[in-house]
């Protein structure tokens, strides 16, 4: 995988779950989504931007689970991030 | 009109924020991160940055409600706010600022914008990688938040001599009591 624009974003992720997982894919020598690089280096965005997601995604709502991914993956793909 | 249902008489987002409240507390806690902690990139230069990218995206709630946070964090001085909305690289604001203001524009048009030259060029600015990274993420949010906005059709007060006073309650206390706001003034009202 090519570095990511900001070396000390990459070098220094902060105690989480997801450096568990940037370290679990590298010692399996796996590739896995940079996007956990920006998760790992700021935990208190990253823990808002979490509970937002959940409540959007599976809070209480008439929109099914599968339904609103579907509207994230079409959003997604409409601005040409595979991710 | 909005195109759902909201409570009348709060502007904006927070119309949105009563509507909802379960998203709101993570949504404000999250500008509280961006906004309102301490860090290199002062508060005015944060708010300049968000100011700027809900310029870019045409929202006229936010560009003006972050605008006068903005002016509240340099001594009221909005003349430098509309100069950074209009033309930032002749605005007299740091060459760090402008480097930085420079990616926010790129993140807003599209992510894929940002070149390695333009992270190049922040950097040679004095720019720290946290600070390119809160400037991607405070321009990344505001997209949604602008959109957020927008794409419900709130209304907002025209007059932006309006926005000073919760401006400079917003630039003291910072964002996490919006939540509790919204609801107090929903409460007032029924």
């Amino acid at each position: 995988m090519k570095p990511i624009f900001l070396p000390e974003v990459e070098n220094n992720p902060q105690p989480s779950p997801t450096t568990d997982l940037i370290r679990a894919a590298q010692s399996a020598g796996t590739e896995y989504p940079q996007i956990w690089h920006l998760f790992a280096y700021r935990a208190q965005a990253t823990a808002n931007l979490g509970a937002f997601t959940q409540e959007m995604m599976r809070g209480e709502c008439p929109l099914s689970p599968g339904i609103r991914e579907l509207i994230a993956a079409f959003t997604s793909y409409g601005n040409d991030c595979p991710f | 009109m909005p195109h759902i249902q909201l409570s009348e008489g709060l502007p904006g987002i927070r119309g949105l924020f009563a509507f909802r409240p379960e998203t709101a507390k993570p949504l404000c806690e999250l500008a509280e991160v961006l906004l309102h902690t301490p860090g290199t990139l002062s508060l005015a230069e944060r708010e300049l940055i968000a100011t700027y990218v809900s310029s870019e995206n045409d929202c006229y709630y936010c560009q003006t409600a972050h605008g006068a946070i903005a002016a509240c964090h340099l001594e009221g001085n909005e003349k430098l706010v509309l100069n950074v909305k209009r033309d930032f690289e002749h605005a007299a604001v740091s060459e760090k600022l402008k480097s930085l203001l420079a990616i926010a524009g790129k993140v807003q048009r599209g992510g894929k914008n940002v070149q390695a030259g333009d992270v190049e060029r922040a950097r040679r600015q004095g720019a720290t990688d946290q600070e390119i990274h809160d400037t991607v993420l405070i321009a990344a949010a505001f997209c949604m938040y602008n959109r957020y906005v927008d794409g419900l059709a709130t209304w907002a007060p025209p007059d932006p001599a309006s926005y000073r006073e919760r401006a400079a309650k917003v630039a003291r206390d910072g964002y996490q009591g919006i939540p509790a706001d919204v609801q107090a003034a929903e409460a007032g009202r029924t």
